[in-house]
């Protein structure tokens, strides 16, 4: 038990196994996410009941959290990949940094747009310079900065390294600016779903962003496995296994 | 470091010398050091054109104009700061060099610093003062200058060794260095802006000292080790 756990992830390092393990599991994420935001939608859109204060307004939470959630959380795994990417230099750990970048970068534009579609009935304007939103937009432009590195190097892998380490760098930044920003100016409520203690918020409106918020957990693992294995045979040209895959060998 | 027959009076001489060899070669292309300045000064005669000649509102806005012109005519300094050492091959040098790579870096980063921050933060009060800035808070942005541009001079570093291994850096550059340059924005001009309303202003200026203390001993490390990133090829 202890010693083939280990083995097995070793493995799992190794691009073909990597290859083959998500492209079987891929189908599955994305089927539990489509299912998890169906009825997440129908939840929080149909049964949940409306906000005594905001109407139906507030209904766009729905969407707002869950993806200002993914694009702090990706961010994260970016960052621990990079940090095992330059410590160990394993090229798949390297790939998964770089193929989350686009899409934590895609949650946080989400998470930008709807917030600005939310605070135009509830704020009055389309965008304020309030703590979360600028630090929101910071974490944008983080992600930005390292897309841009790394497809500004003509070798992929150097490109992948120090795009890494400026993920690295990223996330020592973010609480500073998070903290930099509420000290500036800060209008945005405050956070109402916690995991220590009761959270402020009705079950029948909770239930739906949980689950909305497990099928976008599930959407980027889906969708990281899709990135991952067009990257790692773009990579991997000119190796046997892909070959293998190309003249149709290899299922 | 002592095995590799590296002491205490080896480094503090190579030291100097990166820091000699920087500091002449920027007196040599003595115009280079001006680009700067001129540019501060461009970008701040054209604030009062595009919002007006009204005391009040240059007065109001003069710190923040200061401190992002500085900012600004940092950034456009800061692409040249490894290129001509990468060009010439001397920067693989001294990566090879037995003395520890980031005092070496800290040095270069130095040299940078007195040839394009400094004029900038001598220039600065000149500009403050076209735009109405009162006499008493210019000691307040000074202080803000002197504590915020080290502290943009050693990011940038950072930043500028990871594109090392790039051909064109200049856009891209701005964009990484924007997140990380966020907070000592906000701290150097919430400190201008207080002075200016008759707050007490040491509480933002105590935190950018504190973050220039951290970051004179982390960011030459983490230079070192982008570099060593950039140029693996």
């Amino acid at each position: 038990m202890s010693k083939w756990i280990p083995l097995w992830l070793h493995k799992l390092g190794s691009p073909p196994t990597f290859y083959r393990f998500a492209g079987t599991l891929r189908p599955w994420f994305l089927a539990l996410a489509l299912i998890a935001g169906a009825m997440a939608l129908y939840g929080g859109l149909v049964l949940a009941p409306a906000d005594y204060q905001q109407g139906d307004a507030y209904r766009i939470i729905f969407i707002h959290v869950p993806s200002a959630w993914m694009g702090l959380f990706i961010y994260g795994v970016m960052a621990v990949a990079s940090f095992i990417a330059l410590v160990w230099r394993i090229k798949l750990a390297e790939t998964v940094a770089m193929e989350s970048a686009p899409i934590g970068a895609a949650f946080t534009f989400i998470t930008l747009v709807t917030g600005s579609l939310w605070g135009k009935p509830m704020w009055g304007t389309w965008w304020t310079w309030d703590a979360r939103l600028t630090s929101e937009l910071v974490l944008l432009f983080l992600y930005l900065g390292v897309i841009g590195l790394y497809h500004a190097f003509e070798d992929r892998r150097q490109g992948a390294r120090a795009a890494a380490f400026l993920a690295i760098i990223g996330i020592i930044n973010v609480p500073i600016v998070h903290f930099s920003v509420n000290w500036w100016n800060t209008l945005h409520q405050g956070s109402t779903v916690r995991i220590l203690g009761p959270s402020k918020i009705s079950t029948d409106m909770l239930w739906p962003l949980l689950t909305m918020m497990v099928a976008t957990k599930l959407y980027y693992v889906a969708s990281l496995f899709g990135r991952v294995r067009a990257d790692l045979l773009e990579l991997e040209g000119g190796k046997e296994w892909v070959r293998r895959i190309a003249t149709g060998d290899d299922a | 470091m002592e095995g590799c027959g590296v002491n205490q009076a080896s480094v503090s001489r190579a030291c100097a010398a990166v820091l000699r060899r920087d500091l002449t070669l920027a007196w040599r292309r003595r115009g280079d050091i001006a680009m700067p300045v001129l540019y501060a000064l461009i970008v701040a005669t054209l604030f009062p054109f595009a919002l007006g000649p009204e005391d009040a509102l240059l007065q109001r806005i003069a710190g923040g104009v200061v401190l992002v012109t500085v900012l600004l005519a940092m950034l456009l300094a800061l692409d040249a700061m490894f290129r001509s050492d990468i060009e010439d091959g001397s920067l693989e040098q001294l990566v090879l060099a037995p003395q520890p790579l980031a005092l070496m870096l800290a040095m270069k980063i130095l040299a940078h610093w007195l040839t394009t921050a400094l004029p900038l933060i001598l220039i600065s009060p000149l500009l403050a003062g076209m735009l109405h800035l009162p006499l008493p808070v210019m000691g307040v942005l000074m202080l803000a200058l002197l504590l915020a541009t080290p502290m943009l001079s050693l990011l940038g570093a950072v930043l500028v060794a990871l594109t090392a291994g790039t051909r064109r850096s200049g856009m891209l550059l701005a964009l990484m260095l924007l997140p990380l340059c966020v907070p000592v924005v906000i701290f150097a001009a919430g400190a201008v802006a207080a002075a200016q309303q008759g707050l007490p202003w040491v509480a933002p200026i105590a935190w950018l000292g504190a973050a220039l203390a951290l970051a004179l001993v982390l960011a030459p490390l983490a230079c070192a080790a982008a570099l060593r990133i950039a140029l693996d090829a």
